[in-house]
């Protein structure tokens, strides 16, 4: 199990767009993978459902936890931490 | 054959088969399957999905075309359907549960949506409407019923509905949808302005509508008297397509007017400008002089958040690049009335159209307004750009515009932010009071726009989206003509620019009287460019002059369009 946590940088949060952007990437691995909301206490037991992800409700700003268990755990979290801080692209 | 009558709000003879456009209603039963069943059921539930999957990726590839931004919902909704954990639950309720396909989605897709609904942030909350829209269109092709979308009609076709909104009508189908009648709206209604846009022939208002008429009947509409015949006979739909052919021929000449200058046969020149609603700039934008309405509300009616300063921005500067030296009249914000926000939950109110709409809005919500405020000065650099507020009421109300708009240029100045020195702030006249105001009004604006709709309304105080009370809505009245009078000939005798931008503005039928009452800067849609100029090129602004006294001088509405039409009769 590897994990890392990131701060939200986006503007709008983890809504619609970036969150598909995420479950894309986290798509890409065999890990399984999770996400924690620190600020809420709140988990997405697995970051591949872009339901549960947008339940959480991740505004700007946040911290979350990222936790990637499997054959290609460090490559995943370490990707998806580089995604959350690109800011998903947006300004 | 059977002739129903409404009110005709785009003019046309269609002839086609009726094509009963219902929304589907995704309610199911609480059903449960035999152990013995489930297999049947998880195949049904995969075959509903896989071909809901193939209808969420034709309109991705559709829309990517013709709007990219909103090809990006049906992406995300392709998302929720593809969902990994909402799969497994669906599965385990029709496999450990026995539900029957459909309870087990509608089961689980309920969850989620009351889980969004519940939650305070806005932008998390509108997530399930997303949810209802998969969840229908997973429900429908459960159910087998094909989808009644308006974008891929196989033959001539005349849509009934009860009432149509912004997205039905995004992907309809303009080769095949020849007409449009619903049972709700006016002529100011989102139907009736698509129709108008789109050239399709237009009769909404019929009450009844759609319990009587048939589907897939072959009919004959004009919506130039507002008759629908069911199943016509031989000899009328004869004769339908010979009016038809007339009226197209008659369309293909005015459409030759589309680009002409507009000077009077007596050289007076009427600068011809085009009211828009996107950040694409529509069809023979090229024959438009300036932009009299740039209406702001899409940024915030297509977004699922408040826009920010940066998106609106990239907006106004993508339009005013665009447009060059035109000069472009960008409109504040105008949400509330009949406009409302997801994401930004207003309380309800009694009578929404004289509440918190608009500017009034705007002053509640500072924020809202300076952010706005900002991206728009910010554009300036890159064209020609003036701000008009709409809904202004009294002298203070404009004042307190404008000292937000110089707050602003201040914050700009502190910042070392350029703008445009010289943005011309104007307003809408569209609140009768202006009207018996108007002089006052014209010493102190840099221009006004005369918004004719809502002027209307609240001159004879009758609901424009309420079709029961149609026939009190006379924007022809000769009282709405002696009211536009008075704000024309006080803006001009000021020597400050008048012009008009609603409904009446692109009627070609009104382009007379309007240039005889001393307008010239007419704006409308680019649909009326060619019926208003043809009317333009065809009169004399004095004989027009004589038009607009005589109308002025009559007692009925009735009396007004007659003289109207008789003046432009022989153009």
């Amino acid at each position: 199990m590897f994990t890392k946590k990131v701060k939200l940088v986006n503007s709008a949060g983890f809504h619609a767009r970036p969150a598909s952007q995420f479950v894309a990437e986290a798509k890409k691995y065999q890990s399984k993978i999770s996400v924690k909301n620190l600020d809420k206490g709140t988990e997405a037991p697995n970051a591949k459902s872009i339901i549960l992800l947008l339940t959480l409700a991740i505004a700007c700003g946040t911290e979350i936890e990222i936790a990637a268990d499997g054959p290609d755990e460090v490559e995943a979290v370490e990707a998806l931490v580089k995604l959350v801080e690109s800011g998903f692209g947006e300004e | 054959m059977t002739i129903l009558q409404g009110n005709p709000v785009s003019p046309g003879i269609a002839i086609g088969r009726i094509y009963k456009y219902i929304p589907f209603d995704p309610s199911v039963a609480e059903t449960f399957c035999a152990p013995e069943e489930t297999e049947a059921q998880v195949a049904a539930y995969q075959t509903a999905k896989a071909s809901a999957r193939a209808e969420l990726d034709t309109l991705f590839a559709h829309m990517s075309k013709e709007n990219p931004e909103k090809a990006g919902i049906f992406q995300a909704h392709t998302d929720i359907l593809d969902d990994e954990v909402m799969d497994e639950e669906i599965l385990a309720g029709i496999q450990s549960a026995y539900m029957a396909a459909d309870y087990a989605v509608a089961t689980v897709f309920g969850t989620y949506i009351d889980m969004f609904s519940q939650m305070e942030d806005p932008l998390f909350k509108e997530r399930a409407m997303d949810l209802q829209d998969v969840q229908s269109r997973f429900i429908r092709n459960l159910h087998g019923i094909e989808e009644r979308n308006l974008s891929s009609l196989s033959e001539a076709t005349i849509v009934l509905a009860e009432d149509l909104f912004p997205s039905d009508t995004a992907t309809i189908d303009r080769q095949h949808v020849m007409g449009i009648v619903t049972e709700l709206g006016g002529s100011t209604s989102h139907s009736a302005i698509i129709a108008k846009g789109y050239g399709i022939a237009a009769v909404l208002g019929i009450e009844g509508l759609m319990e009587t008429v048939p589907d897939g009947v072959q009919a004959v509409l004009d919506a130039t008297t507002g008759a629908l015949m069911i199943a016509p006979d031989a000899e009328t739909l004869a004769e339908y397509e010979q009016k038809r052919e007339t009226f197209l021929k008659e369309r293909e000449y005015t459409q030759k007017f589309i680009g002409v200058e507009a000077i009077t046969k007596d050289g007076v020149k009427i600068d011809v400008g085009m009211n828009i609603g996107s950040v694409k700039l529509p069809e023979h934008q090229e024959h438009a002089e300036f932009i009299g309405l740039f209406r702001t509300e899409f940024l915030y009616m297509e977004s699922d958040h408040m826009p920010t300063e940066n998106e609106q921005f990239e907006a106004y500067k993508s339009i005013l690049l665009a447009m060059g030296d035109r000069p472009v009249t960008l409109r504040t914000l105008d949400i509330g009335g009949d406009k409302k926000l997801d994401y930004w939950p207003m309380p309800h109110e009694e009578n929404p159209f004289l509440g918190n709409r608009a500017l009034r809005l705007c002053f509640a919500r500072e924020d809202v307004f300076t952010t706005q405020l900002r991206a728009a000065l910010r554009a300036s650099v890159h064209g020609n750009l003036q701000i008009m507020f709409p809904m202004v009421g009294s002298l203070e109300d404009f004042r307190r515009g404008k000292a937000a708009v110089e707050a602003v240029q201040v914050e700009l100045d502190q910042a070392g932010i350029p703008y445009a020195p010289n943005v011309k702030i104007g307003m809408m006249v569209e609140i009768p009071s202006v009207a018996l105001f108007a002089d006052k009004f014209a010493a102190e604006v840099d221009f006004a726009s005369i918004g004719t709709n809502d002027l209307t309304q609240y001159l004879f105080a009758v609901d424009r989206m309420n079709p029961q009370v149609v026939e009190y809505y006379q924007e022809f009245s000769p009282i709405m003509i002696r009211t536009l009078a008075q704000i024309i000939t006080a803006f001009n005798q000021a020597g400050k620019p008048i012009s008009i931008c609603g409904e009446l503005g692109g009627n070609a039928k009104a382009t007379a009287i309007l240039v005889g009452l001393g307008l010239t800067k007419l704006s409308m849609n680019t649909a009326s460019f060619a019926a208003c100029r043809r009317v333009i090129t065809g009169i004399e602004a004095s004989k027009a002059k004589d038009l607009a006294e005589q109308v002025m001088a009559a007692d009925t509405e009735a009396e007004v369009k007659q003289l109207a039409e008789a003046f432009i009769a022989h153009i």
